[in-house]
């Protein structure tokens, strides 16, 4: 203190007591606003700003209280938040620590599981083309809820109902509370490690309250359902209930014991179906072989097969028939020839100058280019003629 | 996980060589031969469906391992989830 009598504050002075102040004067109280400015910083501690219409402050959210937060902060929120005023004295800057924060207008658990329903399902976590199809004939099915629930009471009581020679391994969970989420992604996990001869996993639980199925609706459980090499079934609560779970699983079934009844085909069911296939089996060869002993009965009956020999009798006989017809008509053909021969010969008879001799002509030669005289000026006085008669030939000359 | 695999894909073999026997237009020697095959897997199915035998498990923590051992509900407790 000066001489004076004034008290003259330090900067450091006033900020200490300003921040006393507000923290005195607001030690507890609830704030709502809309969210802007959202910083989360590397160390953990969210900073942002709130606002209305017409004002606005600055907030932190540190670490510690924001990792339990089940819904995320978002620029655009609108958030309630209960904390304290303080200040930072250094900068002489006021802020609100938050130290609990709430979704307004909307639980937040319903705004976690929105937020985190579209977020898997951009990443493509919900489609139908990578849901595995579940066995029908499953040699042991493992399940994952609570031992004591009712969830696995019924599962047994409708598997040893409907097939009774099905084994089941049960990896006990607790199925609600903040460690819950850590159990069931540990079995899920485990049957997938440890498990070969398992082929269906059912995961679920019994009827509750909303924030009792939480467990299923928790980011690590939803991953560790898609990464499932095992086909799984999801079975949480009742009929209406839909978590996140669902929504991965391969299949949804809308009670445990719906879901043991999806996945134990009943027996007698599939042993009929193989049985009328045996009968359809047996029928369709049995009445193929009739039809063939037919054809069969029927070639046999044939009259080559029967008597072989009697065709080619037949045939034999048609061969002599053909030989037959083919020799008399050859015998006509000679005979007619003959006629012809001989009338020819009859005709060269007549023709042949032999005859013509024998009825007293004669042939004359002009010697010595022997020519034959058919007319008188063909010779003179003095030519040698040769003459020939009937019988032999003489020479003489022209007078 | 062959197993169930097996059984599935045995039935709907059946399945299709009914389906084609009962279609006709067979020679006889195919047909013998698809009938010899289904008269197998008919033997397949049904001794699958005779196989598995009933066990029920719980697996539990034996520091650090875990090991099945026989599980039978308490049917007298109806406690529902809670934990």
């Amino acid at each position: 203190m000066k001489n004076d009598g004034r008290k003259i504050y330090t900067v450091s002075e006033l900020n200490r007591e300003i921040r006393v102040v507000m923290e005195d004067t607001w030690p507890d109280i609830w704030l709502e606003g809309e969210v802007s400015n959202f910083r989360a910083y590397p160390s953990g501690h969210w900073y942002f700003s709130l606002k209305d219409q017409d004002a606005q402050i600055s907030a932190v959210m540190f670490a510690g209280v924001n990792r339990l937060l089940k819904f995320a902060i978002e620029d655009g929120g609108k958030i309630i938040v209960r904390g304290r005023v303080s200040a930072y004295a250094k900068r002489g800057e006021y802020q609100f620590i938050a130290l609990v924060a709430e979704p307004s207008g909307k639980g937040a658990l319903q705004l976690a599981f929105e937020q985190l329903k579209a977020k898997l399902d951009k990443e493509g976590l919900f489609d139908q083309s990578r849901k595995k199809p579940i066995p029908m004939l499953p040699q042991r099915i493992g399940v994952i809820t609570s031992p004591a629930g009712a969830a696995i009471r019924d599962i047994l009581s409708v598997i040893s109902r409907r097939f009774a020679n099905v084994s089941v391994l049960l990896y006990p969970v607790r199925v609600q509370g903040d460690e819950a989420k850590y159990d069931i992604t540990a079995a899920i996990n485990y049957f997938n490690k440890h498990c070969p001869e398992i082929d269906v996993l059912l995961v679920g639980r019994g009827g509750g309250s909303y924030e009792d199925l939480w467990a299923f609706n928790e980011e690590i459980v939803a991953r560790a359902i898609a990464d499932s090499r095992i086909p799984i079934i999801s079975c949480v609560g009742h009929e209406v209930d839909f978590t996140i779970a669902d929504f991965v699983a391969d299949l949804r079934a809308a009670t445990p014991s719906a879901a043991a009844e999806l996945v134990v085909r009943n027996k007698t069911e599939l042993t009929e179906r193989v049985d009328n296939l045996k009968h359809s089996l047996v029928r369709t060869i049995r009445h193929q072989l009739e039809v063939y002993e037919h054809v069969v009965a029927h070639a046999t009956r044939s009259r080559f097969l029967q008597d072989p020999l009697a065709v080619f009798e037949s045939r034999m006989q048609d061969i002599d028939t053909l030989m037959h017809s083919l020799s008399s008509r050859a015998a006509n053909i000679l005979e007619s020839s003959r006629h012809a021969v001989s009338v020819a010969s009859e005709k060269l008879h007549v023709l042949s100058p032999l005859s013509t001799l024998q009825r007293g002509y004669a042939i004359c030669w002009k010697l010595p280019e022997r020519t034959i005289v058919t007319d008188e000026k063909c010779v003179q006085r003095g030519d040698e003629i040769d003459v020939k008669v009937a019988r032999g030939s003489f020479k003489t000359r022209v007078m | 996980m062959v197993k169930p695999q097996k059984f599935e894909s045995a039935l709907k073999r059946l399945e299709e060589i009914v389906a084609t026997m009962e279609s006709g237009d067979l020679e006889l020697d195919k047909s013998l031969a698809l009938f010899e095959e289904g008269v197998k897997l008919v033997r397949f199915c049904s001794g699958k469906l005779d196989e598995a035998k009933k066990k029920v498990e719980i697996l539990v923590d034996k520091k650090g391992t875990m090991v099945a051992e026989p599980f039978a509900v308490d049917t007298h407790s109806s406690q529902d989830d809670a934990e």
